[in-house]
C-alpha cells in the first residue's frame, strides 16, 4: 500500500533522513516512536509530500508518487492527514471545516456533503458541535473534528502526526479511542506518537527511529518488552 | 463666527474631488497591490526584485515628488519622443499617481497579511487535496483578508490626508479651496482652521472604525 525506497531528506546541510525503505500494509495500523529530532514526523510528512524527499522514491498503490507530472492533489485525496497542531480552519464552523474539501475538491453537492459530514461527527461524538466554531472547541474536541475533517475525503490511508502531543492529559484518552475505533474498522494508519500505551494496545508494529533510520522494528510486544537495540533500551527506558 | 463656518464650507466644497482621487487611487492601490505582493513573493528571482525595486522606489520618494513627475514630468518625456500629450484633467493624474504610490503600500499590507497566516493552515488544506489556488482562495486569503482589513482602512486615511499635496499640481481638493480663499480674502486662519476640520471630520470616524475592527478581531482569536 505504502511503499518507501531508500528515502532521505535533507534541510541545507542538516540530513534528517538518512535512507529509510519500509512497506506499510493494507490495514496494518503503524506507530512510529523514537526521541524528538529523530526524523519520525518528516518520514510521515514525506508521504504525503508536505515534505519533498531529497531522494529516494514513494509508492502509493504501486504509483510512484514523487516524479515529475504526478497531481499530487489526486494522491492525497486518498491520504488523510492529523496534525499536532490540529490546524482547523478557524473561519469556518465544524461542518464546514469537514465540507469544504469533498464540495470544493471532489465537487460533492452540498447537502450529500453536510449529510455525510454529520454522521463523521457522529462518529467522533461531535453531533452536537456542527455549527460552532473551532475557537470555542477545547482540544480533544479540536482533534477529532480534524479527524473527521480528514475522513471526509474517504482515504484510505490515515496519516497522524503525533496527534495528542498538544493535548492536555484529561483529553487524550477521547482523541486515542476516535483512533482506535478507526483502526478496528480495518483503516491503514501510521502513527507518530509518545503515547506508548496507545501504540502497545493497538499497533500491529511499531517501528523505532533515530537519527533518520529506522533502527529497530516489530510486534509492539517484542519491542517494549524484549528491545534489542541498546538505543531502543535506552529511550524505552526513559518513556515507560 | 460666521467667518469660521464660512471657513468649513470652503473647504467642504472640495471634499468630492478629494474623497473621488482617495477611493479610486486606494481601488488601484489594492488591485495593484496584490499582484506587487504576489510579485514580491514569487520565488522567481528577477520576478522578485523587479517588484521589491518598484516598492523601494515608491516608499523612498515624497508623494509630492511623484506628483510632479506623473503631471509636469510625464507629458514632457513623452513630447520630447514627439507624442503630443498633456493631462486634460489634473484629477486623472492624481488617481494614477496616488494609486501608484498606495500600490507599494498595500502590497506590503497584503504580504505581512498573507505571511501572518500560520502556514499549517496551507499545509492542511494542501493534505486535503485543494490545490495552491483553491487553498489560497478558501483557507489563506479569507484569513488574511480579516488581518489586513484595518489596515487597508488606515491606508485609506493616510492616503486621503496625503492628497493634500495635489495642490500643488493644481488640483481643486479640499486644501486648495481653502488656499485660493484665503489667498483671496487674507483670511488664513478661519481657511485653514476648515481644512483641518474637513479632514477630521472624516478622518476620526474612520479611525474609530478601524479601532473597532481591530477589537472585533482581537475578540474572535
Amino acid at each position: 500500500m505504502i511503499e518507501v525506497n531508500n528515502l532521505t531528506k535533507r534541510f541545507g546541510k542538516l540530513e534528517v533522513l538518512r535512507g529509510i525503505t519500509e512497506r506499510i500494509r493494507k490495514r496494518e495500523v503503524v506507530c512510529v516512536i523514537g526521541p524528538s529530532g529523530s526524523g519520525k514526523s518528516t518520514f510521515l510528512r514525506c508521504i504525503n509530500l508536505l515534505e519533498t524527499p531529497t531522494s529516494g522514491e514513494i509508492y502509493i498503490n504501486g504509483e510512484q508518487i514523487n516524479k515529475k507530472h504526478v497531481d499530487i492533489n489526486r494522491i492525497r485525496k486518498n491520504l488523510g492527514m492529523v496534525f499536532q497542531n490540529f490546524n482547523l480552519f478557524p473561519h469556518m464552523t465544524t461542518l464546514e471545516n469537514i465540507t469544504i474539501s469533498p464540495i470544493k475538491v471532489n465537487k460533492m453537492a452540498k447537502q450529500e456533503a453536510e449529510k455525510e459530514a454529520r454522521e463523521l461527527l457522529k462518529m467522533v461524538g461531535l453531533q452536537d458541535k456542527a455549527e460552532v466554531y473551532p475557537a470555542s472547541l477545547s482540544g480533544g474536541q479540536k482533534q477529532r473534528a480534524a479527524i473527521a475533517r480528514a475522513l471526509a475525503m474517504n482515504p484510505e490511508i490515515m496519516l497522524f502526526d503525533e496527534p495528542t502531543s498538544s493535548l492536555d492529559p484529561e483529553m487524550v484518552g477521547e482523541v486515542l479511542q476516535v483512533m482506535k475505533d478507526l483502526a478496528n474498522q480495518g483503516m491503514t494508519m501510521m502513527i507518530v506518537t509518545h503515547e506508548m500505551g496507545f501504540a502497545r494496545e493497538v499497533a500491529d508494529r511499531v517501528m523505532f527511529i533515530d537519527e533518520g533510520r529506522i533502527l529497530e522494528q516489530g510486534k509492539p510486544k517484542e519491542i517494549f518488552s524484549n528491545p534489542q537495540h541498546e538505543r531502543t533500551q535506552n529511550f524505552l527506558s526513559k518513556v515507560l | 463666527m460666521d467667518i469660521y463656518i464660512k471657513g468649513i464650507l470652503i473647504a467642504y466644497s472640495g471634499i468630492q474631488v478629494t474623497m473621488k482621487i482617495t477611493i479610486f487611487a486606494v481601488l488601484i492601490g489594492v488591485i495593484a497591490g496584490l499582484i506587487v505582493a504576489l510579485g514580491k513573493m514569487s520565488s522567481i528571482k528577477p520576478v522578485k526584485l523587479i517588484f521589491s525595486v518598484y516598492v523601494e522606489m515608491l516608499r523612498g520618494t515624497p508623494l509630492v515628488v511623484q506628483a510632479l513627475i506623473m503631471y509636469a514630468g510625464v507629458p514632457m518625456l513623452l513630447q520630447k519622443y514627439g507624442i503630443a500629450f498633456r493631462w486634460d484633467d489634473p484629477i486623472i493624474a492624481s488617481i494614477l499617481v496616488c494609486g501608484i504610490n498606495s500600490s507599494a503600500y498595500v502590497a506590503e499590507i497584503i504580504r505581512s497579511g498573507l505571511q501572518a497566516v500560520d502556514r499549517g493552515q496551507m499545509e492542511a488544506a494542501r493534505s486535503l487535496g485543494m490545490n495552491h489556488v483553491q487553498a489560497m482562495r478558501f483557507i489563506v486569503v479569507p484569513q488574511a483578508f480579516r488581518i489586513i482589513l484595518p489596515a487597508l482602512a488606515n491606508e485609506f486615511i493616510a492616503l486621503l490626508k496625503e492628497t493634500a499635496v495635489l495642490s500643488i499640481i493644481s488640483v481643486v481638493e479640499v486644501t486648495r479651496r481653502s488656499m485660493l480663499w484665503a489667498a483671496a480674502t487674507f483670511e488664513a486662519w478661519p481657511a485653514y482652521l476648515g481644512t483641518a476640520f474637513v479632514y477630521l471630520s472624516i478622518t476620526i470616524p474612520l479611525s474609530r472604525l478601524v479601532a473597532y475592527m481591530e477589537r472585533r478581531m482581537a475578540q474572535s482569536d
